[in-house]
């Protein structure tokens, strides 16, 4: 197990890496915008809706800013991204260039492989996550400060177990199916359905159960930038990304690998 | 399959000689029926056959970033280490460029590496799916006393090939396989017996007529062009060079197809029925 995931990290090292930097300047970035912009906008006469989809839209404290700059979207789109991207990659991809199958020759049992590339994935979801929480405290250093650092991990630590679970589903739809575009598009359009459930959910009548289905609602539900870590929103998370997990190694174990 | 033999597996494209070999290896399962390999069942056995077997797939896939050397580092590593000395004599043998990334080496040199994969650990099985593509000549001859070697000492190679040339200079028997069934098994040298034989003849003057040369037994074709004549036979060549003696025969010669004839026999049957 220990040589493929190895292996998986080392092949996505530099791509990660890249990423995990651009995360940092991009949020140092918007800090340093903070002072000069935040006064001006202050609380965006904005649509509830689309509120909710910007994190409630309050440019008028760093929190807010922050919340609303990096939280709401930039974040998550990155992260679930990196997720998608690698454990498709490693998963579907590599079966569909046919590296899966040569692999599989080895005496390695099919979960243990799926394991490995679970727990690459895991590794450069925490690496953003990272960033992110090293990102943020620079960025609201040179915003002005006021923002506890224990917020900032907060939002970071929501956001790694956000990762894990758009992750783990990538790799359930990779793994059960050995289609590298399916299960990358049904990742990445659960996730944007995610996010506008979590937004539009609450607002209409009737509808509001529904955002306990978006993980976007355990990741910001209770504001971890302003509130600190939710528990049980974290456990839903690493739960589901357990679950999630779990399919996937059940659903490679039975198939016949296409290639 | 027998140890220490060279089994070659043939068949035309779709047939399943891959299919076969995955499923050997259980990369796909069976709808019916089982597999055993080794003594041990395909499936229920499967990690220790393949940590007894070595494999190379038809359609070879590694991955692009990592030279050779890595590639070869990281299947050794899933085997828990192999003798570095076996890689390395393998590696010099075949000539492999191990420090090169991937993505830079030719389809042949690609072809090499998935050689030394299949063979450095000294597994007791090779199971080889078109083990020649893409590789010239020399590296070619290379091989095949590679597979000699590795006979001799008792382990065992099942090569799937539709380079007839490369089964009949090196395996034991043939397996045939057509629409997924196998249609025989036997040595190279009962087929041959059984084979279709094929003469061309030139002629100082004139060639017999073809209609006299069909009536003689075993006979199967016979065309005429001016004073050329190819005819195939089946069984003893007796009859039909006695009848040939009585003509001014300048050159007789064997097209070297010996298999290739025995190869399409098998696979037009599944025509006429």
């Amino acid at each position: 197990m220990l040589p493929t995931l190895r292996i998986a990290v080392r092949l996505r090292l530099v791509t990660t890496l890249a990423t995990t930097m651009a995360m940092i300047l991009v949020i140092l970035m918007v800090g340093a915008l903070f002072p000069s912009v935040g006064d001006s906008i202050g609380r965006l006469d904005v649509p509830k809706g689309v509120a909710e989809l910007l994190g409630g839209a309050d440019y008028g404290s760093l929190t807010g800013w922050m919340r609303s700059e990096i939280g709401a979207v930039y974040g998550p789109l990155v992260i679930a991204a990196v997720a998608i991207i690698a454990a498709v990659g490693s998963t579907a991809g590599e079966e569909e260039e046919g590296i899966l199958a040569l692999e599989l020759a080895h005496p390695i049992t099919r979960s243990r492989l799926i394991l490995a590339k679970a727990a690459a994935v895991l590794a450069a979801v925490l690496t953003i996550a990272l960033g992110t929480f090293l990102g943020l405290l620079a960025g609201v250093a040179v915003g002005g400060g006021g923002v506890a650092a224990s917020n900032l991990a907060a939002l970071s630590l929501h956001l790694a177990l956000f990762g894990c679970a758009i992750g783990a589903l990538a790799l359930a739809l990779a793994a059960a199916t050995g289609r590298r575009t399916l299960a990358s598009g049904g990742a990445a359009g659960f996730a944007v359905l995610a996010f506008l459930i979590n937004g539009f959910a609450p607002l209409v009548h009737g509808l509001t159960w529904l955002k306990y289905v978006s993980p976007f609602y355990y990741y910001t539900g209770n504001d971890p930038i302003g509130y600190g870590i939710d528990i049980g929103h974290l456990a839903v998370l690493a739960v589901a990304s357990i679950v999630l997990t779990a399919i996937a190694v059940v659903g490679l174990g039975r198939r016949d690998l296409r290639k | 399959m027998q140890r220490g033999e060279i089994l070659g597996f043939l068949g035309p494209n779709g047939a399943g000689k891959s299919t076969t070999m995955r499923l050997l290896l259980d990369l796909i399962r069976p709808t019916a029926g089982s597999a055993t390999v080794l003594g041990r069942d395909a499936h229920d056995g499967s990690v220790e056959i393949r940590r007894r077997v070595g494999f190379l797939p038809g359609d070879l896939a590694l991955y692009p970033k990592l030279t050779g050397a890595a590639m070869l580092d990281y299947l050794a590593d899933l085997r828990g280490g192999v003798d570095r000395r076996v890689r390395d004599q393998l590696a010099e043998r075949f000539d492999a460029q191990l420090h090169r990334p991937i993505h830079e080496l030719s389809t042949g040199n690609r072809q090499k590496l998935g050689l030394i994969q299949a063979f450095m650990h000294e597994p007791e099985l090779l199971i080889l799916d078109e083990p020649i593509a893409g590789l010239d000549p020399l590296v070619q001859r290379s091989f095949h006393a590679l597979l000699l070697e590795v006979t001799a000492q008792g382990r065992t190679v099942f090569l799937s090939s539709h380079t007839l040339s490369e089964v009949e200079h090196v395996a034991d028997r043939v397996a045939i396989v057509r629409r997924g069934r196998l249609v025989v098994v036997d040595s190279l040298e009962n087929l041959r017996a059984i084979a279709i034989q094929r003469l061309e003849i030139d002629f100082a003057g004139a060639a017999p007529p073809a209609q006299d040369l069909l009536r003689l037994p075993g006979v199967r074709e016979a065309t005429v062009e001016a004073s050329h004549l190819t005819v195939a036979f089946e069984g003893s060549a007796d009859t039909l060079v006695k009848a040939l003696a009585a003509y001014d025969v300048r050159a007789i010669r064997t097209p070297d197809d010996d298999l290739e004839e025995i190869f399409l026999r098998y696979y037009r049957e599944r025509e006429d029925g």
